[in-house]
């Protein structure tokens, strides 16, 4: 191994700079870099290269027959027009909103009933726990697919539980009403995020100090106040992390859509996510399709800032001195 | 009540919390297992059966051997070879996961680098990046490589759900290991290369298996690059195979209750064998750091 001839190697330390270390210290940013390269070069090609292309295509005027091409003529902003105007596409993007919206309100109520639940202890709490995180496990499209099932006006579960306790009287047509359509792909997906929320807050509920909850009960404190006055502020942290995790994993939801309603009936369920395959594999639309891609990456990367703000703890443990 | 006998009665209604919340968790997974024994006669009557109904494993003989010929379908036969495909995929995408995030996270834990701080940024704002956004580019950057309708191409898109996850993870489980080790190792007139593979790696065992059941299931599980990179000749793993046994109009329950549950298999016994590398790998990497 030749390292003189490493280019990359940085200036050495001014610090300690007796021959020997130097050399030392030569290898070992040399073992570093060739260590790091096969994941620097992965990222470039399967995350930049596809995020610049993405804004590339977004100003191209695609068509199935330039897909051979690899670039095609320059459109301005006709894609970005053309979203915010074809009513689908805006639909899209209210759906993903709203969808976003519930899916965090459902998932973080029931995640912290249930990760409080699991904070007392009671006879087989162990193996709760243990199967709570079963839907996580799943593929996504399955997990659709059995909802589309579950779902069914004659045949499913649900309207058969329905009808057998008096609340409905007819097959309600979950998957065939555009209204009630969207309920079930929210309903699906609290579902699908609920045993996140359960072991990240149940986590986070361990590490309160039992002294604190102490002092809180023997001042006085009702459970209520306890729990709103004296953890959620310790545990503020971790909700913030759950929440913005939260958030990005929705804003990406797909499969599970695609499985439960295809984004019908009537495009009433279409999802960014969704509505831009639509646009780009359905009708090979790749221009537009893009365009609508860069709205869910601005959606999804506005976190970004929050989250890397979040994560310090990772960036600031930047070495961990082997030199 | 004394007081003894009101904590037991909390403990109690505890566990019955507990077990009306896991039979709503559990009670979809137990309806595609149902439904997939029924009859196609019994899973169109209009009738939910709680119980199995007449059971029967016709559903996994259409599966398995292929369609019974009164549908038109004619891309999706057999699921035995969609299973093969799908377990290629998820250990090539385990394999592939393994080999760039191993190496990486010790570089990233254990060297002092310049590139470090920008490198694990770039890994935390990768995690944020919505598959469909790749998807969309990959397809038309692999349609020039040559690389759609090919295991090589899937594997490596589906490593984007993958390896940010997996050297985030290893590198918080590196930190934990005393730089003293890496040491004593050069002292001892180990090369860096002796030390990472000789060292590092057996101590980092239980790390890597989570990580590697992680980059499995990802594998297995994927849907979205399945759809977008494949295009129905050739290779098609399970995920796919379901989704092509759901019509427009029609569905062929049976059969897609039967893949399911073949789809949920790995999950299941991920579950029990690695249960301890799932709940760590779960939590690991997200908060704390």
């Amino acid at each position: 191994m030749n390292m003189e001839t490493e280019a990359g190697a940085a200036p050495p330390e001014p610090a300690d700079g007796t021959p020997r270390r130097l050399t030392g210290w030569r290898r070992q940013q040399l073992a570093g870099w060739l260590f790091l390269t096969p994941a620097i070069a992965y990222l470039l090609f399967a995350f930049a290269l596809p995020i610049v292309y993405n804004v590339m295509l977004s100003f191209e005027q695609t068509s199935p027959a330039t897909i051979a091409n690899f670039t095609a003529p320059y459109a301005g902003l006709a894609n970005y027009r053309f979203i915010f105007h074809d009513p689908t596409s805006r639909a899209a993007i209210v759906h993903t909103f709203e969808f976003t919206a519930g899916s965090l309100l459902g998932q973080f109520i029931i995640g912290f009933a249930l990760a409080l639940l699991f904070s007392i202890r009671f006879p087989g709490r162990t193996v709760a726990r243990s199967l709570v995180i079963v839907p996580w496990l799943l593929p996504l499209i399955v997990t659709g697919v059995i909802f589309r099932f579950m779902f069914q006006a004659e045949g499913g579960a649900i309207n058969q539980l329905l009808t057998s306790v008096g609340l409905a009287h007819h097959p309600i047509q979950w998957l065939n009403d555009p209204h009630l359509a969207f309920w079930t792909i929210l309903v699906a997906n609290i579902w699908l995020g609920v045993p996140f929320f359960t072991l990240l807050l149940y986590s986070a509920l361990q590490d309160v100090p039992v002294e604190v909850k102490e002092a809180a009960l023997i001042d006085g404190a009702g459970p209520w106040q306890r729990l709103r006055l004296v953890i959620v502020p310790i545990i503020l942290p971790v909700i913030e992390v759950t929440l913005l995790l939260g958030f990005v994993f929705t804003v990406k939801v797909f499969d599970l859509v695609i499985g439960l309603t295809g984004g019908g009936p009537a495009n009433a369920t279409q999802l960014i996510t969704t509505w831009s395959y639509n646009l780009s594999f359905q009708i090979f639309s790749f221009g537009e399709g893009a365009a609508l891609n860069n709205v869910l990456l601005v959606l999804a990367l506005i976190c970004s800032p929050l989250y890397l703000l979040l994560s310090r703890g990772q960036l600031r443990r930047s070495s961990g001195a082997a030199g | 009540m004394t007081r003894r006998q009101k904590a037991r009665a909390k403990r109690w209604l505890c566990t019955l919390a507990a077990v009306a919340a896991l039979v709503m968790i559990l009670f979809p997974v137990y309806a595609i297992i149902v439904g997939s024994f029924e009859s196609t006669e019994t899973l169109f009557s209009g009738t939910f059966y709680w119980l199995p109904h007449a059971a029967t494993l016709d559903n996994y003989r259409t599966v398995l051997q292929g369609a019974s010929g009164n549908t038109q379908e004619t891309v999706t036969g057999a699921q035995s070879g969609n299973v093969l495909t799908s377990l290629v995929v998820g250990l090539g995408t385990a394999l592939l996961a393994l080999a760039v995030a191993v190496p990486a996270a010790y570089a990233l834990s254990k060297y002092r680098l310049r590139v470090t701080v920008v490198v694990v940024s770039s890994l935390l704002v990768a995690q944020i990046v919505p598959s469909i956004v790749l998807a969309t580019s990959l397809f038309i950057v692999f349609h020039w490589l040559h690389l759609l309708n090919s295991y090589v191409g899937l594997v490596i898109a589906d490593g984007t759900y993958a390896i940010p996850f997996a050297i985030l993870v290893l590198r918080a489980f590196f930190f934990s290991l005393p730089n003293e080790l890496m040491y004593a190792a050069r002292v001892d007139g180990a090369s860096e290369l002796q030390t990472f593979r000789l060292i590092v790696i057996p101590l980092a065992r239980s790390a890597v298996i989570t990580v590697a059941v992680f980059a499995f299931l990802a594998g297995w599980g994927d849907f979205i690059f399945a759809l977008t990179m494949l295009n129905g000749t050739g290779i098609e793993p399970i995920t796919l195979g379901i989704y092509s046994y759901l019509g427009n109009f029609s569905t062929d329950w049976g059969a897609v209750m039967a893949s399911g549950v073949f789809a949920m298999v790995p999950a299941g016994v991920m579950l029990v064998v690695a249960q301890r590398y799932i709940a760590a790998g779960l939590t690991a990497g997200s908060v704390k750091g």
